[in-house]
């Protein structure tokens, strides 16, 4: 126990500074988390009359009264606030990577102390490891705060959707957010062992994690596009529009022989819809309609909200694996490279 | 092992970095174990790649080394668990104190003697709660000294500690070094340009010039073979310019006077240099 004290005492202060900044960023993300969520919470319970059909953009029948808008209007700013946290929630990873993650060998570098640490520790993988496992834990454990507050602050948002079978904000909150940490952490630490210099070690991260989940994301979409379905894309008669908590995958046209087209090659094939029928088919002009040539139906291809649990324990573990693959090549690299 | 073999070795070691400049052009070393030997020579001799090749920070281009008969960049554990190093720069973590550094070493290394190294700082009144930052050059070099005898390895590579020190300060981290290696019975590899200050301390002698040997001798036996002639003589080591600007010989047997260590360091350094005008 006194070891791992110990191990916990020097490693916060060999990197004492980061550490202290992603803290205080977490720390201060997480509190207006929960104060926007207790706050939108709140004004709901405090004005249901004004407030209710907030949750269904598409109701019909008669709008808020006059003497709501002053509250809905408040209710809107801290729900766009509420919007702006949550996308800080996604982008705390690629952060708290770059942060984190580059300096850790690249100091160690810079400042000539792998000299020491490598002369005196037998093995370097074993060094690597004591050294990022404090870092990781302590970025992942606030990550972990983070995605829960986000997940709390969307539930907030949307009270009457079911999140665990929802897309919404997919990535911005829940396990997504910690997996990316490890992916990003592990990158940052790779990009700073290859470049030896604090300085440019995190530019160059910064740059790095930006392409690489860049690609990442790439490649989900084309797996989650093998994977989608095609849905038209209407709004119902009861006002909602359909499958709200699936995710969108591509936009497009549904063509009469029931092929999925985006609207580019739409464009390119020369269909320009024009006119609309009541069920929401497309036509490129009024003798069309009349003579019922259908053009097609706005469409989309998505994948349905129940299998949300399945997506995000996919994006993880490819989050997660890319973290792997990043802390096994550090220590390549840390094992042949020069301390300074 | 046996006590007769030597504990720092280098065969035809030679070592290129990029754009083909060479640091090392076929070093042959051998040291016996025991004693304090200064590895001497000028800037860019390759004094700290010959030493960064026994630690395994450096790979040879060719030839190979061993400490202790292990190949370090083969066996880089075994070679390190028998070596403790003080790197060029004392090379300390700003964040951290005297005492987390001796901790810092017990948990890289379980076998370090914290209480060792904590009682030869003690003994030159380094406070251990002491920020690294907030030492003195002097101090931060007795700190990374403690690191490496605190390891109680038998063989310690000092990788010019004293280049950034004051006299006073020298003169301490010499004779924590001097005492230290003849109580434990440790080998110790010094390098520094400065001859004068490794006189007093050092055994053996080896004289690096840029990338080979060009002198590996005990002091003693040094001093005793080589003296000065104050013409220039054509069986002379070299010939190079006293102070008062005159040109004296470096010859081994008789001359007119005894030679210091200085003047044999100055006199195989010349002998090195790729023309006598040079050496001038």
């Amino acid at each position: 126990m006194t070891g791992v004290l110990t191990w916990a005492r020097l490693s916060y202060r060999q990197q004492r500074w980061e550490l202290i900044l992603v803290l205080v960023g977490v720390a201060a993300t997480t509190a207006a988390m929960l104060w926007f969520a207790g706050t939108l919470d709140g004004m709901r319970a405090a004005s249901p009359e004004c407030l209710a059909s907030l949750g269904n953009l598409f109701s019909e029948g008669p709008g808020p009264q006059a003497t709501c808008q002053a509250v809905i209007t408040a209710y809107n700013d801290n729900y766009n606030w509420g919007t702006n946290l949550v996308n800080l929630a996604w982008a705390a990873p690629f952060g708290i990577g770059v942060i984190l993650g580059a300096p850790l060998v690249a100091r160690e570098i810079d400042g000539g102390t792998a000299q020491l640490a490598w002369s005196l520790g037998r093995s370097r993988v074993g060094w690597l490891l004591r050294r990022i496992a404090f870092v990781s834990l302590f970025g992942l454990a606030l990550l972990a705060v983070l995605a829960v507050s986000s997940e709390l602050l969307t539930a907030a948002m949307f009270p009457e959707q079911t999140l665990s079978e929802d897309f919404i904000y997919f990535g911005r909150r829940g396990l997504p957010v910690v997996a990316r940490g490890v992916g990003a952490i592990m990158l940052g630490v790779l990009v700073g062992a290859l470049i030896g210099r604090v300085l440019p070690a995190i530019l160059a991260a910064a740059l790095v994690i930006g392409l690489v989940f860049m690609g990442l994301s790439l490649a989900e979409d084309r797996w989650n596009r093998a994977e989608a379905t095609m849905q038209r894309f209407t709004v119902t008669p009861s006002g909602e529009l359909s499958d709200m908590a699936a995710l969108a995958v591509d936009y497009g046209m549904e063509t009469a022989d029931g092929e999925f087209i985006t609207y580019g090659e739409a464009s390119a094939r020369g269909m320009n819809p024009n006119f609309a029928d009541e069920d929401g088919g497309w036509y490129a002009s009024e003798e069309d309609l009349e003579a019922g040539r259908l053009l097609g139906y706005d469409a989309r291809l998505s994948i349905p909200g129940q299998r949300y649990p399945d997506l995000v324990l996919r994006h993880s573990a490819l989050a997660a694996a890319l973290g792997i693959l990043a802390l096994g090549l550090t220590g390549i690299v840390v094992v042949r490279r020069r301390p300074a | 092992m046996t006590g007769t073999e030597p504990v720092l070795e280098a065969r035809g070691l030679a070592k290129r970095y990029r754009r083909k400049v060479w640091a090392l052009g076929g070093i042959d070393l051998a040291l016996p174990a025991g004693g304090i030997t200064a590895l001497v020579g000028p800037n860019a001799a390759g004094k700290s790649t010959l030493i960064k090749t026994w630690v395994g920070f450096e790979k040879p281009t060719r030839g190979s080394v061993r400490v202790a008969g292990i190949d370090p960049w083969k066996d880089r554990s075994a070679a390190l668990a028998k070596l403790g190093y003080v790197p060029q720069s004392p090379s300390l973590y700003d964040g951290l104190s005297v005492e987390d550094h001796l901790d810092l070493a017990r948990q890289l290394r379980p076998s370090f003697d914290r209480d060792y190294a904590r009682n030869r700082l003690a003994q030159l009144d380094i406070p251990a709660t002491q920020g690294a930052r907030d030492l003195s050059g002097g101090q931060q070099a007795q700190v990374a000294l403690a690191l490496a005898l605190g390891t109680r390895a038998p063989i310690l590579l000092l990788d010019e500690p004293l280049a950034s020190l004051d006299p006073l300060a020298r003169r301490e981290f010499l004779h924590v070094l001097t005492d230290a290696v003849r109580v434990d019975g440790a080998t110790a590899l010094l390098s520094s340009h400065i001859v004068t200050d490794v006189e007093q301390s050092c055994d053996r002698l080896i004289v690096l010039g840029v990338g080979k040997v060009l002198l590996q001798e005990t002091v003693t036996a040094a001093l005793e073979a080589h003296a000065i002639s104050l013409t220039v003589r054509p069986d002379a080591v070299a010939s190079f310019a006293a102070p008062d600007g005159s040109r004296i010989s470096l010859v081994r047997g008789s001359a007119d006077r005894p030679a210091t260590l200085d003047e044999v360091v100055l006199g195989y350094l010349a002998s090195g240099r790729p023309s006598s005008a040079a050496a001038a």
